[in-house]
């Protein structure tokens, strides 16, 4: 195999382990805030899930980018966490821009949820893990989406089956964030049970 | 919120009775990851504590100066800078601690909670009450954690701080795996969060 | 001054400035300790990678380092020397483990066959759990033990099952973390058997 498609392959066996067993949300917790305050319907947790998905695949492009042609040569690494934001903060503020003026239609059903983006650390998250774990920029492209998509795949579930606990009948001191981590931990081990298939 | 609060009723509050930890499951997405040992929560919880409090008294001195419509960028410098220092004397000064903590100190930056209490209390305070208040959200947010490391421990590998404990570190006492792993997080947080509501419950009942 | 259109920029730039340049001035003092630290980890690892030899602190290290290893890019190893003489060789291997990167070092001897040590200087496998091979008790296992010339030159098995020569057991618990570590192992162990053939260094 040559070296790029050996890089191919990793940056696929990534994208599979971010989206299952490394899911981000459910092994190291990032963006549990709008996990627990979105996700009480389907539709909503699925917009949101869908930004997701589009801002971290960019943004991780973007900082790995920024990360390796600017900080490393000024040797200013330590400045990427506020890189990051800003780099962040300023595409979802231009993604916002340019469907607003191009896809109202797309707005109106992903605009709302681009401005909450810009806090979740998921996001930051990803960029942050990218540079620790030394991913090249394929891979680094297989670990953005791969991330998103476990993030999207987790608040899914969750909401759909939180729309089903309306009807049950939980304990008072549970309602509410209780269950829905009780729920998150079962999750999060039936997503683990996907480690045997990595091999 | 009136600016003549005590500074008994801000200790209280946020400790207690305005835990964003309890009220909104609010911030816990920097730390949750790395409760499964007690001295890397500790570490984080002390770092959390004096990035709020430090980032707290900072906004509430340059309160006068900023224009409204740019305070988020400012305090985002300021809790990053904050942040950063952390970083870096954790990487200069205690390299092992920083290559357990990984990426989890700098999502410091995005803990609610931080941002939280620069924009509800300390934008419009002065330094010492902005302070004692950043200081108590933090505590009140380590205590939880605390608890839930403290659990995961000792549940899961027998032992605290890294000391074996009696019975737990024994034949006796069948360690939780689960409990090292991420779900157990999931599952002593919902536990912890079950117990104190239900106190409070009763709290505001009699 | 405040109503200026323009002020809020200034104010902006004026603030970054500030704190950046504090930033800029802490991480300049910080640079040197940091790079140590991290040649020091890794020099750690190689030294105790030969439990044989004794050390009191950090600087002993440093200098045991420098004084009987030496980089050899032929093979993508160290030479270990003492008293003058090969004495070994120390091998580094990483890859990915469960959570994150593995990377460590494996002492074998001069006869190229002779386990001297394993030591780990980067791991964040579960606490409790994957963690546990970087304790005494998993790594003490690999001392004596000898390498195979195959594709499998180390194994890494379960509890349960008696051990080859070759062999030593897995964490319990850790089945994840146990065979990422085996393949990364004897993928670079087989690497470097191969390049000592190559170049014909040893028998």
């Amino acid at each position: 195999m040559n070296a790029v498609g050996a890089e191919v392959w990793l940056a696929m066996v990534t994208c599979f382990a971010a989206i299952f067993t490394q899911n981000i949300l459910l092994t190291t917790f990032l963006g549990m805030c709008p996990f627990t305050s979105v996700s009480r319907e389907v539709k909503t947790a699925s917009g949101l899930g869908g930004a997701v998905i589009f801002v971290m695949t960019c943004t991780t492009l973007l900082n790995w980018l920024a990360y390796r042609y600017v900080l490393v040569p000024l040797e200013l690494e330590f400045f990427r966490f506020i890189l990051f934001i800003i780099i962040i903060a300023a595409f979802v503020q231009f993604v916002e821009m340019v469907i607003d003026r191009y896809s109202p239609k797309l707005y109106q059903s992903l605009g709302i949820f681009l401005p909450l983006i810009t806090v979740n650390c998921a996001i930051l998250g990803a960029s942050l893990f990218m540079v620790i774990r030394e991913y090249s920029f394929i891979v680094t492209i297989g670990w953005g989406f791969g991330a998103g998509v476990g993030w999207f795949l987790a608040i899914i579930a969750m909401a759909g089956i939180r729309q089903r606990l309306n009807e049950s009948r939980i304990p008072e001191g549970l309602r509410g964030p209780g269950i829905t981590l009780i729920i998150a931990g079962l999750m999060a081990l039936a997503f683990i049970g996907f480690t045997g298939v990595l091999n | 919120m009136s600016p003549a609060k005590p500074t008994r009723q801000i200790m209280l509050d946020g400790l207690w009775r305005d835990n964003p930890i309890f009220r909104q499951v609010l911030g816990i997405c920097s730390t949750l990851a790395v409760t499964n040992v007690v001295l890397n929560t500790l570490v984080m919880c002390v770092s959390l504590t004096l990035v709020t409090a430090m980032s707290c008294m900072t906004v509430s001195l340059l309160r006068d100066w900023t224009p409204k419509n740019i305070r988020m960028m400012v305090q985002t410098l300021v809790i990053a800078f904050y942040v950063i220092i952390v970083d870096l004397m954790l990487k200069a000064y205690w390299p092992q601690m920083s290559r357990n903590l990984g990426p989890f100190v700098g999502l410091i930056i995005t803990n609610c909670i931080i941002m939280g209490r620069c924009e509800a209390f300390a934008g419009a305070n002065p330094m010492r009450p902005a302070f004692i208040d950043g200081l108590f959200s933090g505590m009140g947010y380590s205590f939880v954690l605390l608890a839930i490391s403290v659990f995961r421990e000792l549940f899961g590998m027998g032992s605290l701080l890294g000391y074996n404990m009696p019975y737990f570190s024994t034949a006796y006492w069948d360690n939780w795996i689960i409990m090292v792993m991420p779900p157990g997080a999931f599952f002593a947080l919902a536990s912890i969060i079950w117990l104190c509501r239900s106190i409070k419950m009763r709290e505001t009942k009699s | 001054m405040k109503d200026k259109p323009y002020y809020p920029i200034i104010y902006m730039f004026v603030i970054t400035a500030f704190f950046s340049s504090i930033l800029i001035g802490l991480a300049q003092l910080t640079r040197h300790r940091v790079e140590v630290n991290e040649q020091l980890g890794f020099e750690r690892a190689v030294v105790q990678a030969f439990p044989e030899i004794q050390y009191q602190d950090n600087r002993q290290i440093h200098d045991i380092f420098t004084e009987r290893f030496e980089k050899d890019d032929r093979i993508g190893a160290y030479r270990y020397k003492k008293d003058g003489q090969l004495a070994g060789y120390a091998v580094p291997f990483e890859g990915q483990g469960f959570w994150d990167k593995i990377r460590g070092i494996i002492g074998i001897a001069a006869d190229c066959q002779t386990i001297r040590g394993v030591a780990f200087y980067e791991q964040k496998e579960t606490p409790g759990l994957g963690a546990r091979i970087d304790e005494d008790e998993f790594r003490r296992q690999f001392i004596d033990k000898k390498i195979e010339y195959s594709d499998e030159p180390i194994g890494i098995v379960p509890a349960a099952r008696t051990l080859d020569d070759n062999k030593v057991h897995a964490v319990t618990g850790a089945t994840q973390t146990s065979i990422r570590l085996e393949a990364l192992m004897n993928r670079d162990i087989r690497a470097w058997l191969d390049a000592m053939q190559a170049k014909e260094i040893t028998p």
